[in-house]
């Protein structure tokens, strides 16, 4: 469907890792009114490959990306996540929020180890470094989250996901809160840090360039309720260098036809 | 920024030495019987004369604040969790205790002496009975005030429901719980003296009691400065240990 056919990826995506089949989602509300959010939606990830959910807000974005993390019901035929049912969240996927869920008690070091934590083991202090150090959060480590920016708080819960060493990430608007510009040198992180562990990412976006920069794969949706309605193949070479990666013009045409699909140019 | 300090101290200080005069001087002007409301020296003469008595009787009452505190805490505690966790519970027992909450305890004391005794089982009873609701309502809104969004997370991270319970809703509760005791801290003295009042051979409000039938008006007003330093003194110790708890859960 997709102007660009063909995904090239540094390390080719392997098998099929995700599969939605006729997902559908209705939220009924008190007063007993009903908005569907999803309808009948097919997807298909495969491993180790990046892919973006791009929409309108309101869209179904992050009803599709909590149904995928097991932490939402939902109608239809089946959600698949490395060859299992979804029915709850699972221990090797990592989740980050649009608000940083940091707990205020805890400080850098002690909400990394959550991560870990919570399935019982402890985080032992060469792999806390090696994070912390990834993350461009040296010298932060005893600091509280409200001694923290918006752009570190997001850096330590994309942290705390990536020290359970999921198979699989999913992003809900990580940086949505931020201002641009942190936003664009978190983007950059976020691709340096992807392409040396080489997740199966989802990433839900409402922006277009992020979207590019990142993915292998731009799945756009409609309008409630959400549907797929282009699949978008970023062929763009990798490992990316993100100053090249946005001067070519076979970036600007995606964004450009990408804009065009969502109606903003 | 260490002048205004100074400055600030020393118009706190002048402000009560004045108030402190002004009783002084009052009293001996308008020559107010002493039974009535005696100088402000009579009185710290007599702190430091009888206080041997006000010392024996103010760790009675010290004694049964603390005890009928300590159970309003923990029994405050484990109640807010039942409510909480058990939704029989909180169809069942919470009406019962907002029910009993309404009752005046100050009109429940001569019962609560006829049936624990003269002695200090009946004020830590009523010690307990004054400080336990600001306490469990105080851990029940921690509690549900939990924020959603870490709740999501922590589903999200595979938490079972012990550790969603120790790592996440006990210390974003416990901020709520710290001012629950905070407010009763006092309570608990109050229920105490207020035993103490309606039946009982010593403890502090005892005294005051006694000293005021008999025309002991310093007495009167040292055995109240014991009460209200006793009352400070406690809510220091849980302010104290309260900054324990920095942390507000947003």
């Amino acid at each position: 469907m997709g102007v660009v056919a063909s995904t090239v990826a540094a390390a080719a995506p392997g098998a099929r890792f995700i599969e939605l089949r006729r997902v559908s989602k209705t939220f009924e509300s008190g007063d007993g009114s009903r908005t569907e959010a999803l309808q009948a939606l097919d997807l298909e990830v495969r491993e180790r490959e990046f892919v973006s959910i791009l929409g309108p807000s309101g869209c179904g974005k992050s009803t599709l990306l909590r149904i995928i993390a097991g932490l939402m019901s939902f109608d239809g035929e089946d959600v698949v996540v490395d060859g299992e049912s979804v029915s709850r969240p699972r221990q090797d996927v990592g989740v980050v929020f649009q608000t940083a869920n940091l707990l205020p008690w805890r400080n850098v070091a002690a909400n990394l180890a959550l991560g870990v934590e919570i399935r019982g083991e402890s985080l032992d202090s060469a792999r806390l470094a090696a994070m912390v150090e990834m993350l461009g959060l040296t010298g932060f480590e005893s600091r509280y989250p409200h001694e923290l920016s918006g752009g570190m708080k997001q850096r330590v819960a994309l942290g705390q996901a990536l020290v359970r060493d999921p198979k699989l990430l999913l992003l809900d608007e990580p940086f949505g809160a931020l201002d641009a510009l942190t936003r664009d040198k978190l983007n950059i992180e976020l691709l340096r840090i992807w392409q040396a562990e080489q997740k199966t990412v989802v990433l839900v976006t409402h922006s277009i360039t992020e979207a590019v920069l990142l993915s292998d794969r731009v799945l756009v949706l409609s309008g409630r309720p959400g549907k797929v309605i282009e699949d978008v193949g970023i062929d763009l070479p990798r490992p990316r260098e993100p100053r090249t990666t946005r001067q070519s013009p076979e970036f600007s045409r995606l964004v450009g036809y990408l804009g065009e699909l969502m109606g903003v140019v | 920024m260490k002048h205004q300090v100074v400055r600030h101290a020393l118009q706190s200080g002048a402000f009560f030495l004045a108030l402190g005069l002004l009783w002084e001087g009052s009293v001996r002007v308008f020559e107010i019987r002493s039974y009535l409301l005696p100088p402000l020296s009579a009185i710290v003469r007599e702190l430091v004369s009888s206080r041997a008595l006000l010392f024996r009787h103010l760790f009675i009452t010290l004694e049964e604040v603390l005890l009928g505190f300590v159970l309003a805490v923990l029994g405050g505690a484990l109640m807010a969790v039942a409510v909480f966790f058990i939704p029989i519970a909180k169809r069942t027992i919470y009406p019962l205790l907002i029910g009993l909450q309404s009752i005046p305890k100050v009109g429940l004391a001569p019962l609560i002496v006829v049936w624990f005794g003269y002695g200090v089982t009946s004020k830590v009873v009523m010690s307990f009975l004054f400080a336990f609701f600001p306490i469990v309502i105080s851990a029940l809104g921690g509690l549900a005030g939990t924020p959603s969004h870490l709740v999501e997370h922590f589903r999200a991270l595979g938490a079972p429901p012990w550790i969603t319970f120790w790592k996440l809703r006990v210390p974003s509760a416990l901020p709520s719980f710290v001012d629950g005791c905070k407010v009763a801290m006092p309570l608990a003295v109050i229920g105490a003296v207020v035993g103490e009042f309606v039946g009982s051979n010593e403890g502090l409000g005892n005294l005051i009691l006694l000293s005021t039938s008999s025309s002991r008006g310093s007495l009167t007003f040292a055995a109240l400065a014991a009460v209200t330093a006793l009352s400070l003194g406690l809510f220091a110790i849980v302010a104290g240990l309260g900054k324990w708890v920095w942390w507000r859960a947003q």
